[in-house]
């Protein structure tokens, strides 16, 4: 039975409050770490243990802390993002949802490794029911000498307090986060500087997700190299997976780094198999911004190895053979799923959430999805194609924020590796429609009003 | 089709295509400390902290990097991506593409900036942007100078590739204000429009709402110019590369192709403009981005309020009183007029029965020809000018402890400066462009505000000091008191570059706090925060305006602003000085050029027989070596019958001059008033002749601005016909009365300044350039930025104690006139208003208003809008009222912009003790409900 280091007590009745939580071990670490380790002894286990960001980038999280800077007399700061809003993603909900308390300990950990007195939880606005059990968590925090002045009689103060989003998702990018958070539009800053050295109100801040932030618990509890023990590579310990789509048991699963995609698709423990017995079509292993793996290429590499669920299998190949882990959004799509449809509807999404301030993303979001609509729609020419194909080149490395990266990835992997879809839309819009919409197709075809 | 096969998830990075990149002859980097980056395949050094796009624009001029979202005068925001480079970290390194006007320049790295797979990037770029945007270019107001069209035809777009989809060219447009236009359909949501509003005029009118194509500019909450907040400075408007936004005069239409720089007339920033003429028309204005004062911003009344020039009300012919009634004459016959008359005054009575009042509106050299024509012409020292009125104190309280009378500093100095205290003076109205620049330094660091009215730049400020209007002294004496009692004095400074210390500190610390705290009526320790906070930091700025020297202890506060300078070590660098805030544009160069009358033309005393001498072999004429009379003095000789002619250049004084009564008596009693002007005023209506004069649109010279600089008025048009220019008409009657003066024009007549005024030595009118020079000059032509640097002028500085008492106005008539009124200005006028009334300003502030606190108010039964009437022991005047807690109980504050108020009726005689300055802001007056009648605002608005 593969180990958890997260969600090892999730299905504990009431551990959602603090005293279950207390007595099933939580909080130890925040004891280990204030009585008896500095600051950088924390970052020295985080570093050790190999932990990767879990937002997406995946950047080492050690090496992260290292980079900020510590101007004297100027206060630090700590911001977890629970912005999760990629298509696909889900983890960090059920993990607030159901063990609050776990992320707290993190934070205490974190902010006291980076030397932060006041750190914040950003969370989506659509998850104000999960602030209140954060609030409520906290509370219980405050109540027992976990967070406030003089923790443990230790000296280091800490102050957590939740904010919430307003419904956009280009506030989960650190910049835009730290501008919302200032009460401001949520338009990501240009870097340089980063925030290690100018975040929140201009001072240095770290940024992190949900399951990295939770995930220095365990690192502390066991320290860095036991962590480092699990997993292949660089991709050590554990990992949260939002698995969705056309399986028999979508959900969260909390992986050890080390199995295969073909374990996790079909094995019982996890996703179950495609649902309906049908057969798979497509995979997006890692939230909509990843690139789509045609169903030859989810279980093997293309030099015909194992696929597995790491940073590295997953993006073998690169972005001709290969996908990324990404926040681990894991989308299966079986034979009846429409590719074209499918990336329309994510072109939609990246249209509707760019924040418009450079002109490669905001009129190139637009007009992917006008394109893909028409596309979709059976008004397609096969020049649309080819002008698909330019526009993501267009915005792809060329704007502020990684949200044109985003947008444009998944229009580029559908295009290289179901061209034929596509092509077929043009060629047969009437057989589209009726496959895609059956009886109301007809009333569907007519011209495209966007 | 081909795909580009990406190997790692890191995909920014791809191989370059196309370049030719630097081939084996590339100049390895040299080992030295200077450091170097590559720009296609060439090394060249690098400054430190610069840009991608300023490097390559610094070695290749700016046509190589098209740019649109950058902007001379802004932050780089990188969002258009335009102006994307190639760079590699090594020679055939792969390439990312990087925006380069914000991204530093990575020393050693080379840097393509027009790589063949650049320049398709941009071409798309455009491509995309264009296809929202209305391709109507041959109708736009723009059309041939817009920023979109350049770039568009410098990368290359022809069509545009894209099929018809949604677009916002539907967008209505705004013509809601008098200036500002804006046609969003032509936004290109650059952000530039927003980042001048933010970081130019700080004042937050203009934002993106919605997002991504959605995303569309809004004036406040979605509201029109009109009714948002916006000041009409314009910055948004010369920011936006297209029509977007824009004015009424279409600045940025390419048809105003024929430009003429010079300076505002409206104030003491002196902010250069670029006035564009069409056939001898005044067409519109901009501001030039390098001008050093002003940086291509401007407020309403420089890039807007140019309507007056050539306004129907305009003079356009001498007028002589005959029968009674002003009527027209040629400019023989009013010459002749003024000529036998004025012989005839000074051999009935003397020449000391006429004296001249000069304008700090007018040029420096017509200044300097005015105070010559009355001291070497008709012979007598009674030259005054309109710095009596407003900056006499500062001058002469500057001169007592420093030895000169102008700011120590320049606005610049602001980038240095650690805390601004700003006392009397509410910049963001009376000098608005440095007004910005002082907001947005109260955004960022800390700024003391002594005021009795919570003005804009006191609500941005750390500490407000609000005190009650009369009690500048003893507050200061508060802050100088605790700087001293906590040991925060400067003692090294004050060792060596000051006299007078001990007796000064003994006088300070013998203060009585428990009464300072009762006059001021501010908390104590609000005060003592402030003065630490003053003492404490490493470089401390100040400035002050009329609410500092427009009172009966004037000079004395003046001279406190110099000792806490002094006592803090705060002179003789950057960042730090006393820096009075100069009313009209050209005071300082009024008092510069001797319109005074106790000093002559560069402040030597015409009592000391040397300077004498001087100035009678100069002049070559016979002189009077006593004092004259100073404009006070001039009303009350007038009323004792010994002063019989007057001659005034371009003031208002029975407008603007306080109580009115008192000087319209005065006036009645001479036998020849002589006024050069433009309109009709007040004063012009009780001339015995009137000579139009021509307007700063349509002659030259040169303004001096309160921070010294002496820059070039370059005529813009020619003299409306019948007027002209104030020096020459000075010029043509020297010459008719005998005194030779060769013909106005600025160059040679600096020419002959320069020889008489020590500090003019080397200005020269071809080499002033756009900037202007900052006095002193030496001969050899430098400038100087900053004063006392080594030494003060006058060797030490001199501290002197001053004690706070009431001003007799208070004293007088406190116990029956209890409320306290003080007069102000507001942004969108400009004195007494016969310039600004006569252009669109009268429709964004159409009344002088007077604020009162809700507590008075109620007491009254007072509400916003009812007509209320000011009465003190001078009259009375009827007024709207606005009920506002920006004043304290006790206090009530108004404008003087409109005749029909006349706020003067009411203002009191009183002076300051020493410069005679009059003391407008402190009037004892008592308020009730009007029974009158609101005067329909007359003043006429040229469309
Ligand atoms: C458009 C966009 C949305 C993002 N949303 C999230 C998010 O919801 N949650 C998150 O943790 N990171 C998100 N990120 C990544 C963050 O910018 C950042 O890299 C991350 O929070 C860093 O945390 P980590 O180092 O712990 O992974 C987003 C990035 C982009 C460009
Ligand atoms: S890439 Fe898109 S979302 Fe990111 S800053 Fe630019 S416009 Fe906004
Ligand atoms: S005119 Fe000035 S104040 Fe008004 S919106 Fe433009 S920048 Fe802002
Ligand atoms: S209005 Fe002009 S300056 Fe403002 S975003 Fe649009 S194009 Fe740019
Ligand atoms: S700030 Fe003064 S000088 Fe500048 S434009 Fe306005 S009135 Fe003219
Ligand atoms: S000019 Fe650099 S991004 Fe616009």
């Amino acid at each position: 039975m593969a180990r958890k280091l997260l969600l090892e007590n999730v299905h504990i009745e009431g551990i959602n409050t603090y005293d279950v939580y207390r007595k099933n071990g939580g909080y130890r670490s925040v004891e280990k770490a204030l009585k008896t380790m500095s600051p950088e002894d924390v970052v020295e286990e985080v570093k050790k243990s190999g932990l990767r960001g879990r937002g997406g980038a995946g950047f080492p999280t050690g090496m992260k802390w290292s980079f900020i800077a510590k101007p004297d007399g100027v206060p630090r700061h700590l911001l977890c993002n629970a912005d999760e809003s990629e298509p696909g993603t889900f983890k960090d909900r059920y993990l607030m949802e159901k063990i609050p308390h776990l992320l707290i300990e993190g934070m205490i950990l974190s902010s006291f490794a980076l030397g932060a007195n006041q750190s914040y939880i950003y969370i989506r606005g659509e998850y104000m029911y999960v602030l209140r059990i954060l609030e409520k968590a906290i509370a219980e925090a405050y109540a027992n000498g976990w967070l406030g002045k003089n923790i443990l009689g230790s000296g280091f103060d800490m102050e957590l307090s939740v904010a919430p989003g307003a419904g956009a998702y280009i506030c989960g990018e650190e910049t835009a986060l730290i501008e919302s958070l200032e009460g401001k539009r949520g338009n990501p800053r240009m870097k340089p500087p980063f925030p290690a050295v100018k975040g929140l109100w201009q001072r240095p801040t770290v940024v992190n997700n949900v399951e990295t932030i939770a995930a220095v618990v365990p690192i502390v509890n066991e320290g860095g190299d036991a962590y480092a023990q699990i997993g292949i590579g660089r991709s050590t310990g554990t990992k949260l997976i939002s698995a969705s789509g056309n399986i028999n048991k979508p959900g969260v699963y909390e992986i050890e780094m080390n199995i295969t995609v073909e374990e996790f698709l079909y094995s019982d423990t996890y996703c179950g198999g495609i649902k309906n017995g049908k057969k798979l079509k497509a995979c997006v292993p890692g939230g909509s911004s990843v690139p789509i793996l045609p169903h030859y290429l989810v279980c093997k590499t293309a030099a015909g190895q194992d696929r597995l669920m790491t940073y590295e299998s997953l993006s073998d190949g690169g972005f001709a053979t290969g996908s990324m882990l990404g926040s681990g959004g894991f989308i299966v799509y079986d034979e009846d799923q429409c590719i074209v449809r499918n990336t329309w509807n994510f072109a939609r999404f990246y249209h509707h959430e760019s924040c418009g301030q450079c002109s490669p993303c905001r009129e190139g979001t637009g007009w992917m999805e006008k394109v893909l609509h028409r596309l979709e729609y059976g008004h397609g020419k096969m020049e649309d194609i080819d002008l698909l194909w330019d526009i993501q080149r267009k915005i792809e490395g060329n704007t502020i924020c990684p949200l044109g990266d985003a947008a444009a990835w998944p229009v580029a992997a559908a295009i290289r590796h179901f061209r034929e879809e596509f092509e077929w839309h043009v060629n047969e819009p009437k057989a589209c429609l009726d496959r895609n919409y059956g009886l109301v197709a007809e009333k569907i075809f007519e011209p495209a009003t966007a | 089709m081909t795909f580009d096969l990406k190997n790692n998830a890191s995909n920014h990075i791809s191989n370059r295509e196309g370049s030719d990149t630097g081939s084996g002859s590339t100049p390895k980097q040299p080992i030295t400390d200077k450091k170097f980056a590559f720009i296609d395949g060439i090394s060249h050094e690098i400054k430190d902290g610069e840009t991608i796009l300023q490097f390559v624009k610094r070695i290749h001029g700016k046509e190589l990097i098209p740019t649109l979202c950058d902007a001379p005068n802004l932050e780089p925001f990188g969002s258009c991506r335009v102006c994307s480079v190639d760079v590699a970290l090594t020679e055939n390194g792969i390439c990312k593409s990087v925006a380069s006007c914000h991204t530093p320049v990575m020393p050693g790295s080379y840097i393509y900036p027009s790589s063949e797979r650049i320049q398709k990037l941009r071409k798309n770029i455009i491509e995309l942007v264009l296809t929202d945007h209305p391709l109507d270019c041959l109708t736009c107001e723009v059309n041939n100078n817009c920023e979109l069209q350049e770039v568009a035809a410098k990368v290359g777009v022809r069509k545009v590739r894209y099929p018809e989809g949604k677009t916002h060219l539907d967008r209505e447009k705004d013509l809601s204000h008098p200036y500002m236009t804006s046609d969003m359909s032509k936004c290109i949501n650059c952000f530039r429009c927003v980042r001048a509003c933010e970081e130019v005029q700080g004042q937050f009118v203009l934002s993106m709402a919605g997002r991504g194509f959605e995303s569309h500019i809004v004036k406040g909450s979605e509201v029109n110019f009109f009714e948002s907040d916006c000041v009409s400075c314009g910055a948004c408007a010369q920011a936006c590369p297209t029509s977007a936004i824009s004015d009424v005069f279409e600045s940025k239409s390419v048809a105003n192709t024929e430009k003429t720089r010079t300076i505002c007339t409206y104030c003491g920033v002196g902010c250069n403009l670029e006035v564009a003429s069409v056939n001898g028309k005044v067409k519109s204005i901009q501001a030039p981005f390098d001008a050093e004062v002003n940086q291509g911003h401007t407020c309403l009344k420089g890039r807007f309020a140019f309507g007056f020039y050539n306004h129907p009300d305009r003079l356009r012919t001498p007028l002589i009183r005959r029968n009674g009634e002003l009527q027209p004459a040629t400019w023989d016959e009013a010459y002749d007029y003024i000529a036998s008359e004025l012989t005839r005054i000074k051999t009935q009575h003397g020449p000391d029965y006429i004296g001249g009042i000069s304008s700090a509106r007018c040029t420096n050299e017509e200044n300097y020809l005015m105070q010559k024509f009355i001291r070497a012409v008709v012979g007598t020292n009674n030259i005054d000018s309109c710095a009596r009125v407003c900056h006499s104190p500062t001058a002469l309280g500057m001169q007592r402890t420093f030895g000169t009378g102008a700011a120590t500093n320049s606005i610049i100095d602001l980038k240095q400066a650690d805390l601004i205290m700003v006392i009397g003076a509410n910049p963001t109205e009376g000098h608005p462009v440095t007004g910005a620049k002082l907001k947005q330094f109260a955004m960022k660091k800390t700024a003391i505000v002594i005021d009795p009215r919570r003005t804009e730049l006191a609500r941005y400020a750390k500490y407000h000091l609000q005190l009650r209007p009369g009690t500048n002294v003893a507050l200061l004496n508060m802050m100088l008191y605790y700087i001293i009692s906590e040991g925060l004095e400067d003692k090294d400074f004050i060792q060596n570059r000051t006299e007078g210390y001990e007796e000064f500190k003994a006088k300070v610390l013998a203060l009585n706090l428990d009464e300072a705290e009762k006059v001021t009526g501010v908390d104590r320790k609000l005060v003592r925060e402030a003065a630490m906070a003053y003492a404490k930091a490493p470089n401390a700025m100040s400035f002050h305006g009329l609410g500092v020297t427009e009172h009966s202890l004037g000079t004395f506060t003046v001279m406190q602003i110099a000792d806490l300078a002094m006592i803090t070590g705060n002179i003789g660098r950057r960042g730090v000085g006393v820096n009075p805030l100069r009313g009209q544009n050209n005071v300082q160069g009024a008092a510069d050029m001797g319109c005074q009358p106790h000093q002559g033309a560069g402040y030597l005393d015409v009592t000391i027989p040397e300077n004498h001498k001087k100035y009678e072999e100069f002049y070559g004429a016979k002189l009077p070596d006593y004092i004259g009379y100073k404009i006070p003095q001039m009303y009350d000789a007038a009323l004792a019958g010994k002063l019989k002619a007057l001659w005034l250049m371009g003031e208002d004084v029975v407008q603007t001059d306080p109580n009115t009564h008192h000087v319209k008596a005065a006036l009645e009693q001479l036998d020849l008033i002589v006024v050069q002007e433009i309109f009709m005023t007040e004063t012009a209506k009780l001339a015995h002749v009137v000579l139009p004069a021509a307007s700063f649109l349509e002659k030259s010279g040169t303004f001096t601005n309160g921070e010294r600089r002496i820059q070039r008025v370059q005529q813009v048009v020619e003299p409306l016909e019948g007027t002209k220019p104030d020096g020459q008409i000075l010029v043509e009657i020297m010459n008719r009365m005998g005194y030779a003066q060769p013909a106005y024009h600025p160059d040679t007549m600096l020419q002959e300044i320069s020889q008489i005024v020590p500090f003019f030595a080397g200005v020269k009118w071809n080499e002033l350039g756009d900037n202007g020079k900052q006095w002193p000059v030496a001969p050899d032509g430098s400038d100087t930025e900053i004063l006392h640097t080594e030494s003060f002028k006058r060797g030490k500085g001199k501290f002197v104690a001053a004690e706070w008492r009431e001003t007799n106005e208070i004293v007088k008539h406190g116990q029956e006139f209890p409320y306290i009124i003080t007069t102000n200005r507001e942004l969108e006028h400009y004195n007494n208003g016969t310039m600004t009334r006569r252009t669109g300003n009268v429709k964004i502030l159409t009344e002088d208003v007077l604020l009162i606190h809700p507590e008075d108010a109620a007491r009254h039964e007072i509400q916003s809008g009812d007509m209320v009437c000011v009465i003190s022991a001078r009259g009375k005047v009827d007024i709207k009222a606005k009920v506002t807690d920006e004043v304290k109980p006790g206090v009530f504050s108004s404008t003087f912009h409109f005749p029909e108020i006349a706020m003067n009726n009411i203002t009191s005689s009183e002076c300051d003790t020493d410069a005679l300055c009059p003391e407008y802001k402190v009037v004892a007056c008592t308020i009730r409900k009007s029974k009158g009648q609101y005067k329909e605002n007359p003043a006429t608005v040229l469309n």
